[in-house]
């Protein structure tokens, strides 16, 4: 650490903003694992309570997409982690990795819509019984969080300039960080349960 | 101690800045305040339309029945008596008591109490109420759609709430704004636990906070975890009336997988039990409060008050099938439950037991924040104990969906907390709005209410136990009812009897308010807290320097106290 913070030094103040700020993320990253948590229980139910799975003589939607998915969402989390070093360090080369993360993430996203609409074209609509309803909903709500979390990527730039103050913005990254790497973690629970399972 | 520094911002000069779009927690708080009255006022309204129906079956609602029910000439049709009874709760619960509680004295006191320039996070406390304000919005709408507003009760069970129950838009906007009000409530949720974990003033330890910053704590922490869990039910049930998903169909199981309409009931009540906490948390602090700074003695037992609360809000995350005994659960699981239930019975005895410790042979001052706190240690005594009847299996076959029942909830978190809620708008006025309200008029409007709050929750113990069932619109077409029309009339006749008492109350607050010139003191109740140590109303920085603190926050009659008063400032050493 103590190379990595070079260039600032870490005031009580400092480390008292970014404990302040960490507590808040904790607390906010329990909410949202807890409206994952509350999905996924419902799901349980539904699997528990089914002889066979998928029920209604469904198949099990194919691996294939969603495995690439679970790659890119993987290697964005480990490009997320890189940025976020070289930001500390002030590093010129943090525009490539934060760059890395954002096309990694719109390809994420453009998965999750190609196994939509490949689901569509085998004609499994989300009203057609409980299993297109969790594959789809949940799908649904996880892809809507990326979307923002995404959106959030670009309330990164400012630290891409010159002569950034890392104490002003580190907070922001951290906490950005903290909730892409969430989402990264939810999909793979919902990968292992929904599609694995 | 604080973990940084908040700094004194200039204050605010426009009219948009001052009172719409403000930052500081105190004009926040008060906007809650003003926007949970505005809801009670058409809750109660709704509690007093179901109320008239109950008594005067057939009969048009006085006044305003010929404009709200053209139709039926001021009748209230069975299909509205639905709506209403829906309405009523939900609007109470998330929109009146909810606001006024947490959202206004949350952010009020929080950071006053603790020593704190303002909330860790203004902006998102900002956000936190217009949020708030547009989910009011949509659900207030909900009345205005073809079909009306949602009618399948406050815990819009499946099958009544989804497209087969509920085919209107109004159940659709019902779910959102829930959803949406769950947002703004986390939001503030984030707020409060990381000002008082962070934002406390140097000196002042966990047990150095006034019992209120417990009780709103730890209702902060119970809704961070709870409120998104209600939340993906509601998702849910969106996406059941909006996409065809079938997760609470019961219907659709045999043509296409299963759905599970009692799952809803789960997802609801692993809230909804929680839920009945975070009601009455705050108000629990702010009476153990209160009880102390007006028997003018020490809090009896503060640390256990504290711990015991503790313990109540994680026992209360394990019980929530006390409510679906009814459902088919397996006897172990509704033994279980029951159980687990009764065990919130010792701390519950012992934070009572405390508060009349604080009273036991106090100097007790009768003003009107005392009276209303003495009100609630009376009717949530009642409501507890009734409590015990509902978490028992067999009694609770019985008594399940009756009028107990709701006798028993108004009387924990509606009278309870009602009368915890004016408590504390009596008693922070002076701080919030720099004047006193009249005494006189307070203390009758204590006594009607009292007085009407337990005929009305009385009364309706006594028919539920009689086997009145609730949600009914008629109830009288039973012949085993028809001999409970006027102990049902003088229910009404106590609701209406509170319900016009109430004016009194809004004459002496908008009065006090807008109206009276005479300023209250820096301390009026001669209290100790660290908001009594600044000017009345507060200054928008709050405190100049930040305090520290010396002592807890109820030293009285303590023979170690330094001035010449019977009460030490929190931030004076006792010797
Ligand atoms: C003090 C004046 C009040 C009166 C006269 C009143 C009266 C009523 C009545 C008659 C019902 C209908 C019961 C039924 O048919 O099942 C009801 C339901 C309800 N009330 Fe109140 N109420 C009052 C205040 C409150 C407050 C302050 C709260 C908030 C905590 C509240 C929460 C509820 C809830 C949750 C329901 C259940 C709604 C449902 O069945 O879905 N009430 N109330
Ligand atoms: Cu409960």
């Amino acid at each position: 650490m103590n190379t990595v913070m070079s260039n600032t030094t870490l005031t009580k103040e400092r480390v008292g903003r970014q404990i302040t700020s960490s507590i808040a993320m904790t607390v906010i990253l329990v909410t949202f694992s807890m409206l994952f948590a509350s999905l996924l229980l419902g799901f349980t139910v539904f699997r528990l309570t089914s002889d066979v799975w998928p029920p209604m003589g469904f198949e099990r939607v194919d691996l294939f997409l969603p495995t690439i998915s679970t790659i890119l969402i993987a290697i964005s989390s480990f490009t997320f982690w890189k940025y976020e070093k070289l930001f500390l360090a002030v590093n010129k080369e943090r525009k490539l990795w934060l760059g890395f993360t954002m096309a990694l993430g719109f390809s994420f996203m453009v998965m999750q819509a190609m196994l939509w609409s490949d689901l569509h074209s085998k004609g499994i609509y989300v009203q057609d019984g409980i299993f297109p309803s969790i594959i789809f909903s949940f799908t649904w709500t996880h892809a809507a969080h990326v979307v923002v979390a995404w959106f959030l990527l670009f309330y990164l730039v400012p630290t891409l300039k010159e002569g950034i103050s890392v104490e002003k913005l580190e907070n922001r990254v951290f906490n950005i960080g903290k909730f892409w790497h969430f989402l990264g973690v939810v999909w793979l629970i919902m990968y292992i349960t929904i599609f694995l399972f | 101690m604080a973990f940084y520094e908040q700094h004194i911002h200039d204050a605010p000069k426009t009219f948009l800045s001052k009172y719409i779009f403000s930052y500081d927690h105190k004009v926040i708080g008060k906007q809650f305040l003003w926007y949970g009255i505005l809801f009670l006022g058409i809750g109660g309204m709704m509690a007093l339309m179901i109320r008239w129906t109950l008594a005067f079956p057939g009969q048009p609602f006085p006044v305003i029945g010929n404009f709200l029910f053209p139709s039926t000439g001021g009748v209230v049709p069975p299909d509205t008596y639905a709506m209403l009874f829906t309405m009523h709760g939900t609007i109470m619960i998330f929109y009146a008591i909810t606001p006024i509680l947490i959202g206004a004295f949350g952010n009020y006191l929080i950071p006053l109490m603790i020593g704190a320039r303002d909330m860790a996070f203004p902006l998102l406390n900002m956000l936190s109420f217009h949020i708030a304000v547009a989910s009011g919005v949509l659900l207030l709408a909900g009345l205005f759609t073809p079909l009306g507003a949602a009618a399948g009760g406050w815990t819009s069970y499946p099958t009544l709430s989804t497209l087969i129950g509920s085919p209107g838009v109004g159940q659709t906007l019902w779910t959102l704004a829930i959803f949406v009000l769950g947002v703004s409530s986390t939001m503030g949720a984030i707020n409060y636990i990381t000002t008082i974990i962070t934002l406390r003033a140097p000196g002042m330890g966990y047990f150095d906070m006034p019992l209120s910053v417990w009780g709103l704590g730890l209702t902060a922490i119970l809704n961070a975890i709870f409120l998104p869990v209600l939340g993906a039910g509601c998702l849910l049930l969106v996406f059941d009336r909006v996409f065809g998903t079938a997760f609470f169909l019961a219907g659709a199981a045999a043509t296409s997988g299963t759905g599970d309409p009692i799952l809803f009931q789960h997802v609801f009540w692993i809230f909804g039990h929680p839920e009945v906490y975070i009601l009455i948390l705050p108000a629990w602090g702010i009476v153990s409060d209160l009880l102390s700074f007006f028997a003018r003695k020490p809090a009896f037992g503060a640390k256990a008050t504290a711990l015991s609360m503790t313990t109540i809000t994680i026992l209360s995350t394990i019980v929530y099938g006390h409510h679906m005994y009814t459902t088919q659960m397996s006897p172990l699981l509704t033994q279980s439950f029951m159980t687990l239930t009764m065990t919130i019975s010792i701390p519950s005895a012992i934070f009572f037991a405390n508060w009349l410790g604080t009273i036991w042979k106090g100097s007790i001052r009768f003003h009107s924040p005392m009276l209303f706190s003495l009100g609630v240690v009376f009717v949530f005594g009642l409501g507890g104990l009734t409590g015990l009847y509902l978490a028992t299996v067999t009694t609770d076959l019985y008594l399940h969906d009756t009028y107990f029942v709701v006798g028993h909830f108004h009387y924990t978190m509606a009278a309870s907390v009602l009368l915890g809620g004016f408590a504390a708008i009596y008693f922070w006025m002076p701080k919030m709005f720099g004047t006193m309200m009249n005494e006189f008029w307070a203390k009758v409007h204590f006594w009607i209410t009292m007085l009407g709050l337990n005929g009305i929750f009385m009364g309706m113990m006594v028919v539920g136990y009689a086997g009145m069932h609730r949600r009914l619109y008629n109830p009288f077409v039973y012949e085993f009812m028809e001999r409970m029309i006027p102990i049902n009339t003088f229910v009404t006749w106590s609701a209406i009897t509170m319900g016009l008492s109430q004016i009194i109350f809004v004459i002496n607050f908008v009065h006090a308010v807008f109206f009276k010139k005479e300023k209250a003191s820096a301390n009026p109740w001669e209290v100790g807290t660290l908001e009594w140590t600044i000017p009345s109303p507060s200054p928008h920085y709050n405190f100049k320097e930040i305090p520290v603190v010396k002592c807890g926050p109820h030293e009285y009659g303590n023979p170690n106290l330094t001035g010449d008063r019977d009460f030490q400032y929190q931030t004076e050493e006792l010797v």
